[in-house]
């Protein structure tokens, strides 16, 4: 009985452990980043709850870090405008990797959501430890947000 | 529209300090209730910071996380009894020398009183008697050193138990803090979640480089003062330098005790020298050059970033109601207070921006 409920109790974390390493594997932001390393980085990463149409942040809040959807759905808005809807496996909010100065845009959980936080304090502690890895991590960081900023730029064209 | 703006930053300014004032009394009530064992807190944690990234480290090398906490605790206690071994030898040997001195001193102090007295009351005609001064204040600083070591040896059980709890603690912060504060942090609602993180991470990278900016200050100028101590023949130059390094940890008014501190000592040496008293004014004052020309701009600028009015008060404030302990918390306290108003200023303030931009929609 006793082994039933720990082995449940354990491997249910580490499960959802994986489901959170393989979701960010995927990502271009761990992209030649080792499973090992990314195993490590996630025990330290937080996961959150919310509930539909709850907001997660609005723009001009200040940011703690990048956020993975584990679970459920989320709205990106900007000025009342939809930007874009994320699903399971979708992340947001690397900005705040970089600079935690202001989130550029609001983000509201369309469905019941659960969040996995990745926090710039985290990832600066592991930059120190393995700078190797640390400095491929900060080159995907610069050219995800490279891209970001060429799909705006070409959005404003676009409209004009 | 400006007056609304101004009402809105007086409103937000308001509602942050009583969160902010709400946030300063429960902090207030934890240091009250854990001031018993407050000072192995504060060594842990300092070690906590210290060993955080060595341990860290040996993890991801693939060491087991308890044993890789017991291996650096383990080497940290060997070499810290070496060193006490190497130290402690030499620094009551020449507290010995300097109880053998002290008489030697007071009654050259006294001298030079009694002549300068003479000197005042000859030039003004003013009847001064310094020295009965002097011997008022020995008594009285002789009977609170008796007080404070019948005082120490009472509670001598209680601080040897700080010294046991202060390994114990270590290990469980090493192995169980960062949990600990997660669990904490996980308690906070969705919409505070990333101001709290923020906050923490602000204030505890900041205290961190402040920490470690001080330790390495004191250190570098106990061995700058040793050796100038040495070279100029001042009698006690180790005990002497690693009370400056000491002392120099309590800002602007450290560094003119340890120059009297040493001025005392060179008045006791045999023969007197005059010379020795500028040259180790000179070393003391070489040792602040370096401090504040190099070490300071290398190692704790930008750590903290206060005005010298609001440090002095600080540690005046602090120092009469915590006593040393006090003195040495104040500033790392008074940087995390403003970081945590600064940054609950600008979250309060934002929203109330946010809350008045949607309503003005709404009315529209």
């Amino acid at each position: 009985m006793r082994h039933f409920f720990w082995s449940n109790f354990f491997s249910r974390t580490n499960n959802e452990q994986e489901k959170i390493a393989e979701y960010w594997l995927k990502t271009p932001l761990f992209k030649g980043i080792p499973e090992a390393q990314l195993k490590h980085l996630v025990k330290n990463m937080h996961l959150r709850q919310f509930s539909s149409n709850e907001t997660i942040f609005f723009q001009g809040d200040q940011g703690a870090g990048a956020i993975l959807i584990l679970q459920g759905s989320v709205k990106v808005m900007a000025k009342q405008v939809e930007l874009a809807t994320l699903v399971e496996g979708d992340f947001f909010g690397e900005i705040a990797l970089a600079e935690t100065d202001k989130r550029t845009a609001d983000a509201i959980a369309t469905t019941q959501t659960r969040l996995v936080f990745f926090l710039k304090q985290d990832l600066e502690e592991w930059v120190e430890l393995e700078p190797q890895y640390g400095a491929i991590f900060l080159k995907n960081l610069a050219q995800t947000l490279a891209l970001r900023l060429l799909k705006a730029n070409n959005l404003l064209a676009q409209k004009k | 529209m400006i007056q609304a703006n101004i009402q809105e930053a007086s409103h937000s300014y308001l509602y942050t300090f009583k969160v902010f004032i709400t946030i300063i009394a429960i902090c207030l009530a934890c240091f009250y209730l854990l001031s018993p064992i407050l000072v192995p807190i504060i060594i842990s944690l300092s070690l906590y910071a210290l060993l955080t990234p060595v341990t860290q480290y040996l993890v991801r090398k693939n060491c087991n996380h308890s044993l890789a906490i017991v291996f650096v605790l383990l080497v940290l206690l060997m070499l810290s009894f070496i060193a006490l071994g190497y130290i402690l030898p030499r620094v009551f040997d020449q507290l010995l020398l300097l109880q053998t001195k002290l008489p030697a001193i007071m009654t050259l102090v006294e001298n030079y009183l009694t002549l300068g007295s003479k000197k005042i009351t000859d030039l003004f005609g003013v009847e001064l008697d310094m020295s009965e001064i002097f011997i008022s204040l020995v008594s009285q600083s002789t009977s609170l050193g008796n007080t404070i070591i019948i005082g120490t040896s009472d509670k001598l059980i209680s601080i040897m138990i700080s010294v046991l709890l202060i390994p114990f603690m270590t290990y469980f912060m090493l192995k169980d803090f960062r949990s600990l504060r997660n669990n904490l942090m996980n308690c906070l609602p969705n919409s505070s979640f990333e101001l709290g993180w923020l906050i923490y991470y602000r204030v505890s990278s900041q205290l961190q480089i402040y920490t470690r900016g001080v330790l390495i200050q004191a250190m570098i100028m106990a061995i700058i003062t040793t050796i100038g101590f040495s070279l100029i023949g001042i009698e006690i130059p180790v005990l002497l330098g690693v009370m400056t390094g000491l002392l120099n940890l309590v800002p602007y008014v450290g560094p003119l005790i340890s120059i009297i501190i040493a001025s005392v000592v060179v008045l006791g040496m045999s023969p007197f020298d005059p010379s020795l008293l500028y040259l180790g004014m000179l070393v003391i004052v070489t040792g602040q050059i370096i401090d504040n020309t190099i070490v300071i701009p290398a190692f704790i600028a930008n750590a903290v970033d206060l005005h010298p009015i609001l440090v002095i008060l600080g540690i005046i404030i602090f120092g009469n109601i915590f006593g040393m302990v006090g003195i040495i918390l104040a500033i790392p306290a008074i940087a995390a207070a403003k970081i945590l108003f600064t940054n609950l200023y600008s979250d309060i303030y934002n929203s109330s921006q946010r809350y008045s931009l949607t309503s003005s929609n709404t009315h529209e």
